[in-house]
C-alpha cells in the first residue's frame, strides 16, 4: 500500500455508498417535511376540508386577521417574546461572563443552577412556576408568562454565550487594561463588541423559542388573553378549524425566518462566532 | 505570587485580580438569584406540596403526610408510569435506529451539503411544536399518505390504524424529539477518525462487522447523549398522547396536567411530578455512570 494523502484516504472511507442508510435518510426527510407541507398546503384550501384540497384561496388568512381573539393572542405572544428576550439576554450575558471568568465556588454553584432548566422537562418547570405564582397569590397573566419564560431562557443565552466567551483571548482585555482602561471599560469597549454577533444571535433564538413555546405558557397564562400557541392547542384539541393552518403557516414562516437570521448574523458581521448549532460542538 | 501590572491591579499567579473577581461575581449574581428565586424555589415548592393535602373544596393545603406519595403505588398510576417509561424508551430506540443512518449519511457522504442538510433538519424543529404535531397527526391519520403508502405495498390493511394507538404516541414522540438524537450523533461521527473505518476494512472486516465493531463503539457517547436528550422531553410530554393516542394511551404528563387543570388536586399532581423527576434522576445517574466509565476507559 502506498502512502495516501488524507484527502484520498477520506474518499476511500466513503467510497461505498450504503444503500440502506441513504434510503432511511430519504424517507426521513420526506416524513420530516410532509406534516409541514400538509399544514401549509391546507392553509390555502378553498374548502373547509382538512383532507381534500379544492381550489386555492386566502380565506383562512383573512379569517385569521379578522379574528379578534387570535389577533389579541398574537399581540400577547409578541409582547411576551420581546420582554423575555430582553430580560434573558441581559441576565444571561452577565451570567455567562461571570461563569467563565469567576472561578470561585460560588461560580461553580451558579453553573449548576444554570443547568437545571436544561435537564428538567418543561412540564415540571411549568407546574413549579404555576404553583409559585399561585402560592404568592399572583394572578396569572401575560406578566407571569414573561417571568417564567425569562427564567427558562436565561440558560439558553448563557450556554450559547459561554463557549464564545471562553474562546475569546483574555489578553486583549488585559491589553486594554494595561492601556489604562478600567475593568468595566475593557468589558464594555472590548469584550461586549466582540460578543455582539453571538448576543444578537442568541436574542433572536430566544425570541423564536419563546414565541413558539407552549408548555410553560400553558401553565402560567391567565384566561384572557392567551398566547397564540395556547390558543392553537385548544383549537387542535377541540376540533380543528382551518384557520389554524393559516396561523400555523404564518408561525412556521416566522420561526424559519428568525432561525435563518440567527444563523446568518455571525456571517453578516463577517467573522466566526454566534451559534454553534450546526457544527454540533 | 502577587505581582503588580501596569494598570496597577494586584493579580495572583493565574492572573486573577481581586477587583476582577468582584466584578465577575456581581455580573453573575442577578441571573443566579433570579433562577434561584423562581426555579429552585418553585421546585422546592412542588416537593413540599407533594406532602400536602386538599381541603373539601379542592384547595391545596400544606401538610406533612405521605398519602400522596403512598398513592403512587396504586396500580393505576403504576401502569401509566410503566407505559410512559415504555413509550419513552421505545421512542429513544426508534430515534437511534432512524437517526444513526441519517447522521451517518450526512456526516460521511454529505460532502459540501453537510451544513445545509443539518440546517434542513434543525430549522423545522424551531417551528411550533403543536403545529408540527398537528401536521404529523394528519399525515398519520386513516386517510393520510403514510397509511395509503403502507396499504399500497401491502404492509397494512384497511383496518390498520396508527392514531389512537401506542404506535401513534411513539410516532409523535419520535417526530417531536428526533433532532436531539441526530445532532449529537452527527457531532460524534464528524469527530470520528475515518481512518478507523479504513483500518477495519484493511483487517478484512465486512461493512457490517466494521460498523458494529468500529463505527458504533466510536460514537457510543453521542448515542448515549442523544438518548438522554430524547428521553427527558419524551417522559414529560403530554401532547403526543393527547393527539396521537386515545384515552388508553395516556402518559404521566397527561396525569399531571389533569391533576392541575381538570382534577384540581395539586398535591397529588405535585407527587406525580416528583415521581417523574425521580425516574428521570435515576436515568440521568445511569447515564453519568456510563459516561464516567467510558472516560475512565479512554484515559487508560
Amino acid at each position: 500500500m502506498t502512502l495516501r494523502t488524507p484527502h484520498r484516504r477520506h474518499r476511500r472511507g466513503t467510497d461505498r455508498r450504503p444503500r440502506v442508510a441513504l434510503t432511511v435518510t430519504a424517507v426521513f426527510f420526506l416524513l420530516l417535511y410532509l406534516p409541514i407541507a400538509v399544514v401549509v398546503l391546507f392553509s390555502f384550501n378553498g374548502q373547509k376540508s382538512l383532507t381534500v384540497f379544492k381550489g386555492f384561496s386566502l380565506r383562512w388568512y383573512s379569517a385569521f386577521f379578522h379574528d379578534n381573539v387570535l389577533i389579541e393572542s398574537l399581540g400577547m405572544s409578541l409582547r411576551v417574546s420581546l420582554v423575555a428576550m430582553a430580560g434573558s439576554v441581559v441576565l444571561g450575558v452577565a451570567l455567562a461572563l461571570g461563569l467563565v471568568r469567576c472561578r470561585t465556588r460560588l461560580g461553580s454553584l451558579a453553573g449548576l443552577i444554570m443547568l437545571v432548566p436544561l435537564i428538567t422537562p418543561e412540564i415540571v418547570t411549568g407546574v413549579a412556576a404555576m404553583l409559585l405564582f399561585k402560592g404568592m397569590d399572583i394572578t396569572l397573566s401575560s406578566g407571569t408568562v414573561m417571568l417564567a419564560e425569562i427564567t427558562f431562557s436565561i440558560s439558553y443565552v448563557t450556554v450559547i454565550l459561554r463557549s464564545r466567551i471562553a474562546a475569546l483571548n483574555p489578553e486583549v482585555e488585559e491589553a486594554a487594561m494595561d492601556l489604562g482602561a478600567t475593568r468595566w471599560q475593557a468589558l464594555r469597549l472590548v469584550t461586549l463588541p466582540a460578543l455582539l454577533p453571538s448576543i444578537l444571535a442568541s436574542a433572536v433564538l430566544v425570541f423564536a423559542l419563546v414565541f413558539d413555546d407552549f408548555v410553560l405558557a400553558y401553565f402560567t397564562t391567565g384566561v384572557d388573553p392567551q398566547p397564540l400557541s395556547v390558543r392553537i392547542y385548544s383549537a387542535i384539541r377541540f376540533g380543528v378549524q382551518p384557520t389554524i393552518n393559516a396561523v400555523g403557516t404564518l408561525m412556521l414562516a416566522g420561526s424559519v425566518g428568525l432561525i435563518g437570521l440567527a444563523l446568518a448574523i455571525p456571517r453578516l458581521f463577517g467573522r466566526r462566532g454566534g451559534l454553534d448549532l450546526l457544527s454540533g460542538k | 505570587m502577587a505581582q503588580r501590572t501596569p494598570s496597577g491591579a494586584l493579580r495572583d499567579r493565574r492572573g486573577r485580580s481581586a477587583s476582577g473577581t468582584r466584578l465577575w461575581t456581581w455580573l453573575m449574581l442577578p441571573g443566579t438569584l433570579w433562577m434561584t428565586g423562581f426555579l429552585i424555589a418553585s421546585l422546592i415548592l412542588v416537593a413540599t406540596l407533594a406532602l400536602g393535602t386538599t381541603d373539601p373544596l379542592g384547595n391545596p393545603r400544606f401538610g406533612f403526610n405521605f398519602a400522596n406519595i403512598a398513592a403512587m403505588a396504586d396500580p393505576a398510576y403504576r401502569i401509566v408510569l410503566l407505559r410512559s417509561l415504555g413509550f419513552a424508551l421505545i421512542a429513544c430506540a426508534v430515534c437511534l435506529v432512524v437517526a444513526y443512518p441519517v447522521a451517518y449519511t450526512i456526516a460521511l457522504h454529505g460532502g459540501r451539503f453537510k451544513n445545509l442538510l443539518i440546517a434542513a433538519i434543525v430549522v423545522p424543529f424551531f417551528a411550533n411544536y403543536l403545529v408540527r404535531m398537528y401536521g404529523w397527526s394528519v399525515v398519520l391519520s386513516d386517510g393520510g399518505p403514510v397509511l395509503k403508502a403502507l396499504r399500497a405495498v401491502g404492509l397494512a390493511d384497511a383496518h390498520t390504524k396508527i392514531l389512537q394507538s401506542g404506535v401513534g404516541v411513539i410516532a409523535g414522540l419520535v417526530y417531536g424529539f428526533i433532532v436531539f438524537m441526530i445532532i449529537p450523533l452527527y457531532a460524534a461521527l464528524e469527530r470520528m477518525d475515518l481512518s478507523l473505518i479504513e483500518a477495519g476494512r484493511d483487517l478484512y472486516g465486512g461493512p457490517l462487522r466494521t460498523f458494529f465493531f468500529v463505527t458504533l463503539p466510536a460514537t457510543r457517547q453521542g448515542a448515549a447523549a442523544g438518548a438522554v436528550l430524547v428521553f427527558l422531553p419524551a417522559m414529560g410530554d403530554f401532547v403526543s398522547a393527547q393527539l396521537m393516542g386515545g384515552p388508553n394511551q395516556i402518559m404521566i404528563g397527561n396525569l399531571i396536567q389533569d391533576k392541575f387543570f381538570q382534577g384540581q388536586n395539586w398535591p397529588l399532581g405535585s407527587a406525580l411530578t416528583m415521581l417523574m423527576m425521580a425516574v428521570l434522576f435515576i436515568g440521568m445517574l445511569g447515564y453519568l455512570r456510563r459516561t464516567r466509565k467510558d472516560e475512565a476507559e479512554a484515559a487508560r
